[in-house]
């Protein structure tokens, strides 16, 4: 064989190792009856057929009816059949599949459920095996895991310059012996939180007022393994949190306000490891609304009288099923809560997903396929606005600047502690 | 170490994990092989964010500060 056809047998393996009943019926399926255009912001926002959702799933398709069909080996050119190594096609898949936010609000409205960025996975594996991966991704994932290696180097500077936050917990929470809990065998609950301490404090703050038997994991819940689509690499990223709740021996897993996090643990862990987690995973927001709830801890009903809206981030509403936690959480500290519409599963995508907020390549379509949240955002006359994600609250804040919106952008957590009646109090 | 010449100045001061890294990442190739980037966060994520960059795209961190809340790295551009 040359080393052209050599190359070209490797990535036809490579697609037909991914190609599983799911993927071949989202493959054979589509009636390009265009519905799907309607539901992508980034279609939507700039008419542009490179984020037409079909077509992103096109490209892959015309690979696959070209070598793994019967009737598209007979017929390549009817199904403008296409190679895998084909310079054009990578450098337009390399366009349409990074920039794909994995929102799957496409899939929603399909009236097949075809789930485009399934497909646009196998493209990430594609573009990765010709060394076309996203280079700020792979920045990031390479990052993460030589954290993970050497951890030993950075708790120690870490917890010190935590030190300053868990001060302010003290003056929050009254108490002198309150701090950061770390390391701890046997922890009820091992909280994952995210590399800043915005995401540590007000969870901290809840923890010790609801009397929760918790300890902080040493690694950030985010993943940019899977947003680069490097399976891998993505596993070893999840594993360090894994492996630390096996040697602590905890009993949940709590996520903190991050939407893939929450996906990456409770979906596609096990499907990389091939094992289960060692103890269930559950959002900080379903233990706080239960919290609420129970009357662990108390807040003061109203407490924040400015409008307030809330944003779905695709991650924790439409994929992962959180709809009424988070606005159940609002509604006890909030006089004021205007829903946005459409909300829920048919919420749009703020734009900032699946890595764009750090994949400046793609900053143009980002703030462009923005304008509907901005839009529907403006829309509710809200001052704040709360989500559970830190890319979206990254996202919101760029389309703060860019849309003049005028509004604040919150962690839900941080508006029970606003509202929280301290047991010092 | 006190006169290290400083090729790039980056205030990365309030912005959050990984954008420090991010930002550290997208101006390297601004300096020479052998300069220098002074980058300025505040997020304490990036005491573990930027040297791990650094080891693994094999640049190097010469020397590491804290001025009351602002960490101090300095950054040089190995390739
Ligand atoms: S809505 Fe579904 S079937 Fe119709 S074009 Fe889009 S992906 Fe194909
Ligand atoms: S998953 Fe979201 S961004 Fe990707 S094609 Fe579908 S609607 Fe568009």
């Amino acid at each position: 064989m040359t080393p052209q056809a050599n190359a070209r047998a490797e990535l036809l393996e490579l697609i037909n190792s991914k190609m599983n009943r799911t993927l071949k019926y989202y493959l054979d399926t589509c009636v390009r009856c265009a519905i799907c255009k309607d539901a992508c912001h980034q279609y939507v926002a700039t008419g542009d057929v490179l984020y037409l959702p079909a077509y992103r799933a096109e490209l892959i398709r015309r690979i696959y009816k070209k070598y793994m069909t019967g009737s598209g080996r007979l017929m390549p050119k009817l199904f403008e059949g296409r190679d895998p190594e084909d310079d054009v096609l990578l450098d337009e898949l390399y366009k349409t599949t990074y920039a794909c936010t994995s929102c799957r609000r496409c899939m929603f409205w399909c009236p097949f459920s075809i789930d485009t960025s399934w497909v646009l996975a196998v493209a990430k594996a594609l573009l990765l095996a010709t060394g076309r991966g996203s280079e700020i991704l792979t920045q990031l994932a390479d990052s993460a895991i030589d954290k993970g290696k050497n951890i030993d180097l950075y708790t120690g500077v870490i917890r010190e310059v935590l030190k300053g936050s868990e001060e302010e917990m003290r003056r929050v929470v009254q108490d002198p012996n309150a701090g950061f809990v770390y390391d701890k065998k046997g922890a009820d609950v091992l909280y994952v939180a995210l590399a800043g301490t915005h995401t540590i404090l007000p969870a901290a703050i809840i923890f010790h007022e609801a009397g929760e038997d918790w300890t902080l994991s040493s690694f950030e819940g985010s993943n940019y393994g899977y947003f680069l689509g490097d399976t891998v690499k993505a596993k070893e990223i999840a594993q360090r949190i894994v492996d630390e709740a096996k040697n602590l021996g905890v009993k949940e897993i709590v996520m903190s306000e991050c939407g893939h996090a929450h996906r990456v643990m409770r979906d596609f862990y096990r499907m990389w490891a091939k094992e289960e987690l060692p103890a269930p995973m559950v959002s900080v927001l379903s233990k706080v609304d239960g919290y609420i709830k129970d009357g662990r801890i108390t807040v003061t009903p109203g407490k924040i009288t400015e409008p307030v809206t809330y944003h779905d981030p695709c991650q924790i509403g439409r994929n992962f099923g959180l709809f009424e936690e988070p606005r159940n959480i609002i509604r006890a500290t909030c006089s004021d809560f205007r829903d946005m519409t459409p909300n829920r599963q048919k919420q749009w995508c703020c734009g900032g997903g699946g890595g764009l907020v750090a994949e400046t390549e793609f900053d143009d379509v980002r703030l462009k396929s923005g304008r509907l949240k901005a839009d529907q955002i403006k829309a509710t006359g809200a001052s704040i606005l709360v989500t559970p994600c830190e890319n979206c609250r990254l996202q919101i804040e760029s389309l703060n600047d860019e849309y003049n919106l005028d509004i604040e952008v919150s962690a839900v957590l941080d508006l029970v502690v606003k509202a929280l009646v301290t047991k010092s109090t | 170490m006190d006169d290290i010449k400083v090729d790039l100045e980056l205030d990365l001061k309030g912005l959050l994990c990984p954008l420090p890294m991010v930002r550290v990442s997208q101006n390297i190739s601004k300096v020479p092989v052998g300069g220098v980037i002074r980058a300025t966060a505040t997020d304490p994520g990036s005491l573990a964010d930027i040297p791990s960059w650094a080891r693994s795209t094999g640049n190097e961190i010469i020397k590491q500060e804290q001025e009351g809340s602002n960490l101090i790295y300095y950054i040089k551009r190995i390739k």
